[in-house]
């Protein structure tokens, strides 16, 4: 059942040869057209065969994603992206699997799945495209919405602070984060690739700017937000990246790029072990199993 | 706490019948070792040949509580639990106070004396044995072996297969080291001379064996993993939950050797989830549950119907609403199970009599489930998840298993393509030309959003055209007529473990003159109504006994059929008696 680690079939074929045939319904000027992009060059510069690769999203803007890639792919339930494409993982390790939605997708109705994705070392990739809204419901405020902005349900301004994916994600045990902004091609789509590279959970989130419902979030703040990480930075050290994400928030700045990355056995390596360990194959007899019931 | 509605007079019909078909009840204070000398009884019966059904309560708390074991041994075929016990064996006082109404006339009792924490006042007519059984295994220096000393005597008392016991014995505590084996072999071999110095005055004695049968001894949980491992799972995803996390722990012990997976998700929400993205990615793939986590697996259930994603859910039913009686026996989730989730969806429902059940059904849940692109559910109960039961050894060679229908490749691929019998072929990723998307939103045969009137309908005139040949595929429902070919007085039709304790009273009713007929159906939905009718239309007069408070059975059937049953409800944690349902018809017949 398990198959060969090497999960990106490789073949050669252009960022455009990624796309469906289905035009993104996405307003003009959303960032979520940047992550897109960004998710297409990445998938040709590796070279991923649209046959071995799974997007999988739940429900809101960024989670129509996957209708707009070559490939196979659900579209599933609000929050639930992450635990089916463990199923889908657990059940396909030959597969090259992309998970996208949003800050409230992710990390409000699905947040309790996020540890678990992290510790478990779920070999997928997650983008989640944090536009600090929600969108597709028409300006409610999100778990990183800015606790200043007004939304249908804060007409005042919120009451709450918002949470930072990334540190959360560090916390968590993922073995791969890292930051952008949907503005920044080049930045996201070498940080989704190496995502993609990597073995094990990979979360990227990124910025996207929603121009219909934050009205004080754009394209250009998150840009002059942003600072790119020093390339002295030990992605390797934890402690490190989270010193990093915590500087930058008390300042007010977003830390881009890699953040933090370590190699350790997925979740399906560990499982093929398990497999091993006992002996086992798909023939195995079951009258050696139904034998232990006899009295 | 014990729903008694015996009568006297049925207890001695019962009495001439059945001296060898013994029904033996241990009841004492939870970790006294009461489950244990339980299974070691029905273990070595089982392997003297007999029929064993056993029925087990036990508290929700870990450590204290009652607990209680019965064991009905048997040399003819069983169906159920029984009424009552025969024989109690009383390890305390508060076993003793609870099962006093049900010590009758005729009925034997075993108790812990002298040295006990009780003295009973014995009623009339009852035969008692006291056995010094805490004393006794404190003078052994073995106080854990109380139980062993009560299992000798009750050997010595009832004829339970000695040889086999002390085998059982052996195996049990072999992995602890000779000494324990020794201590508790000890302990044992004390309690059958303590027996022997009594003088035996009942009539009761274990069965001999009518024929030895090759037979396995399962409970309803361990049944349902090995189905599911016969029905070739790949995929399992695990959340616990009383009382159906036994089927996970059989699972995660083999499948493992099959070389298939087994998750523990973090709440049922992410195991469904995972069940449907490890079928999407080509795999058979199950998860099992009780009532809570079935609430809480409904909408995903929706998206599996919407985005046609085979899946098995197993509920194994519990004392509800909320969390309820977590322990306790209730046939409770059926309005769940077949219509819980938002929209207009649909699914198949199985329920299980039995522990044979758990096997067969088990199988036919996910040849439904490949078959028809849709979630199936199998209902089990509380009493059938531990209940140990002797069934026929499955001969895995013996089933017919159902692969779902794939591309093959002709043509431009639809995912949902609009066919005669509603089934489109599936393709698993990997296959080249057939990259499509599966969609809880509604969608056209590519799987692209399309929300127009006609689609809408066409799609769900497709995915409900599916069900309609479900019937076919089974079985029809069993009709229990017995030698009845006229008219029946009464027809009495059950669901679940009801079924077993309906078979045995309507024999009683048979020997007592009384027309009766049974029905068993399954299937529960898409419920079968023709086979309902022509089953009512044989009966003046209809029962549906169920445990549950509202008669959920009995509302489908209404809603469904022609037929007005009666219904027949008790909802107080355990399963009917087949004396229960023996007055109840003699009741509406008078």
């Amino acid at each position: 059942m398990n198959a060969p680690l090497n999960h990106l079939h490789k073949v050669s074929l252009q960022s455009k040869d990624y796309k469906d045939n289905v035009t993104p319904f996405w307003c003009p000027g959303c960032g979520h057209h940047g992550v897109l992009t960004s998710l297409l060059r990445a998938l040709s510069e590796i070279g991923v065969d649209p046959n071995f690769l799974v997007n999988i999203s739940g429900i809101g803007c960024s989670s129509r994603l996957p209708y707009f890639v070559k490939s196979y792919k659900m579209h599933t339930l609000h929050g639930r992206a992450g635990p089916v494409a463990t199923g889908t993982q657990l059940a396909r390790p030959d597969l090259a699997i992309v998970v996208s939605g949003g800050d409230g997708d992710g990390f409000s109705i699905g947040g309790g799945h996020m540890p678990h994705l992290a510790r478990k070392n779920v070999n997928v990739t997650y983008v989640l495209m944090d536009n600090h809204v929600y969108g597709l419901t028409k300006c409610q405020a999100s778990p990183t919405s800015r606790r200043e902005m007004k939304t249908v349900t804060t007409p005042y301004g919120g009451v709450e602070e918002p949470l930072d994916p990334v540190l959360y994600m560090l916390t968590y045990g993922a073995s791969y984060v890292a930051q952008s902004y949907a503005a920044n091609a080049k930045l996201t789509t070498r940080l989704i690739k190496e995502g993609m590279e990597h073995k094990g959970f990979a979360f990227i989130n990124v910025l996207s700017h929603c121009p219909t419902f934050n009205d004080i979030d754009d394209a250009k703040s998150f840009k002059e937000a942003s600072d790119e990480v020093p390339t002295e930075h030990d992605v390797a050290d934890l402690d490190a990246a989270m010193h990093v994400v915590n500087l930058a928030n008390r300042a007010g700045r977003v830390p881009t790029g890699l953040l933090y990355r370590v190699e350790r056995p997925t979740l399906d390596q560990r499982m093929a072990e398990l497999v091993e360990r006992v002996g086992g194959h798909p023939e195995y007899d079951l009258r050696k199993i139904i034998d232990l019931s006899r009295p | 706490m014990e729903s008694a509605l015996g009568c006297d007079d049925e207890g001695e019909e019962k009495q001439q019948m059945s001296k060898s078909d013994l029904i033996i009840r241990i009841a004492g204070e939870g970790g006294e070792g009461i489950i244990s000398a339980g299974d070691m009884i029905t273990q070595a019966c089982a392997r003297a040949g007999l029929d064993v059904y056993t029925f087990k309560t036990f508290p929700a708390e870990i450590k204290g509580g009652y607990a209680m074991y019965q064991v009905r041994a048997s040399g003819q075929r069983l169906f159920n639990q029984g009424d009552t016990f025969d024989v109690l064996c009383a390890f305390n006082g508060e076993a003793y106070d609870l099962n006093h109404a049900r010590l009758k006339s005729g009925t034997a009792l075993v108790y812990d004396s002298p040295g006990g924490d009780f003295e009973p006042d014995i009623p009339e007519g009852v035969f008692a044995y006291p056995i010094p059984m805490t004393a006794t295994a404190k003078e052994l220096k073995s106080p854990k072996a109380k139980n062993m000393v009560a299992l000798g005597a009750l050997s010595q008392l009832f004829a339970i297969p000695e040889v086999s016991l002390r085998e059982v014995i052996g195996a049990k505590f072999g992995r602890k080291g000779e000494a324990v084996v020794q201590a508790n072999l000890a302990a044992f071999a004390r309690g059958r001379e303590l027996a022997a110095a009594l003088t035996k005055t009942d009539p009761f004695a274990v069965g001999q064996a009518v024929e030895k049968r090759d037979v396995v001894v399962m409970s309803g949980n361990h049944a349902i993993g090995l189905g599911a491992l016969i029905a070739g799972l790949d995929f399992y995803s695990a959340y616990p939950i009383t009382p159906a996390t036994e089927i996970a722990q059989y699972v995660a012990k083999h499948l493992p050797k099959r070389a298939g997976t087994l998750i523990q998700a973090e709440d049922e929400i992410a195991s469904i989830a995972q069940v449907v993205g490890a079928s999407y990615a080509g795999k058979k793939s199950m998860t099992a549950t009780s009532g809570p986590g079935l609430s809480l697996m409904s909408e995903m259930l929706g998206m599996a119907f919407m985005s046609e994603t085979p899946c098995v859910v197993v509920d194994v039913q519990r004392g509800g609403p909320s969390t309820g009686l977590p322990t306790k026996h209730e046939q409770s989730d059926l309005f769940l199970a077949i219509h819980g989730t938002h929209g207009d969806a649909g699914r198949i429902v199985l329920s299980v009599e039995n522990v044979r059940d758990c096997v067969d059904l088990t199988v036919q849940a996910f040849n439904l489930a490949e078959k028809y692109q849709v979630p199936v559910l199998l209902l089990s109960d509380g009493s059938l998840a531990f209940s140990t039961q002797t069934i026929p050894y499955p001969d895995p060679d013996s089933y017919t298993l159902v692969e779902r229908k794939r591309w093959d490749g002709e043509g431009e691929y639809k995912r949902y393509q609009l066919t005669a019998d509603g089934i489109s072929p599936m393709a698993d990723p990997g296959t080249h030309g057939a990259t499509h998307i599966a969609t809880g939103l509604e969608h056209n045969e590519l799987g692209m959003p399309n929300y127009t009137p006609a689609n809408h309908e066409a799609m769900q005139d497709k995915r409900f055209r599916k069900l309609m040949t479900v019937a076919a595929d089974m079985p029809p429902a069993e009709v229990d007529a017995g030698a009845e070919e006229d008219m029946a007085d009464i027809g009495v039709i059950a669901w679940g473990s009801t079924i077993g304790v309906v078979r045995e009273a309507l024999q009683r009713l048979r020997a007592a003159g009384i027309q009766a007929k049974g029905f068993y159906p399954k299937l529960l939905w898409p419920l079968p109504a023709e086979q309902f009718e022509a089953f009512g239309a044989g009966c003046r007069r209809l029962l549906l006994p169920e445990v549950n408070f509202q008669g959920q059975l009995a509302h489908f059937v209404r809603a469904e059929t022609s037929l007005r049953p009666e219904s027949y409800t008790i909802c107080g944690g355990l399963p009917f008696t087949p004396d229960m349902i023996v007055t109840k018809v003699k009741e509406m017949l008078a």
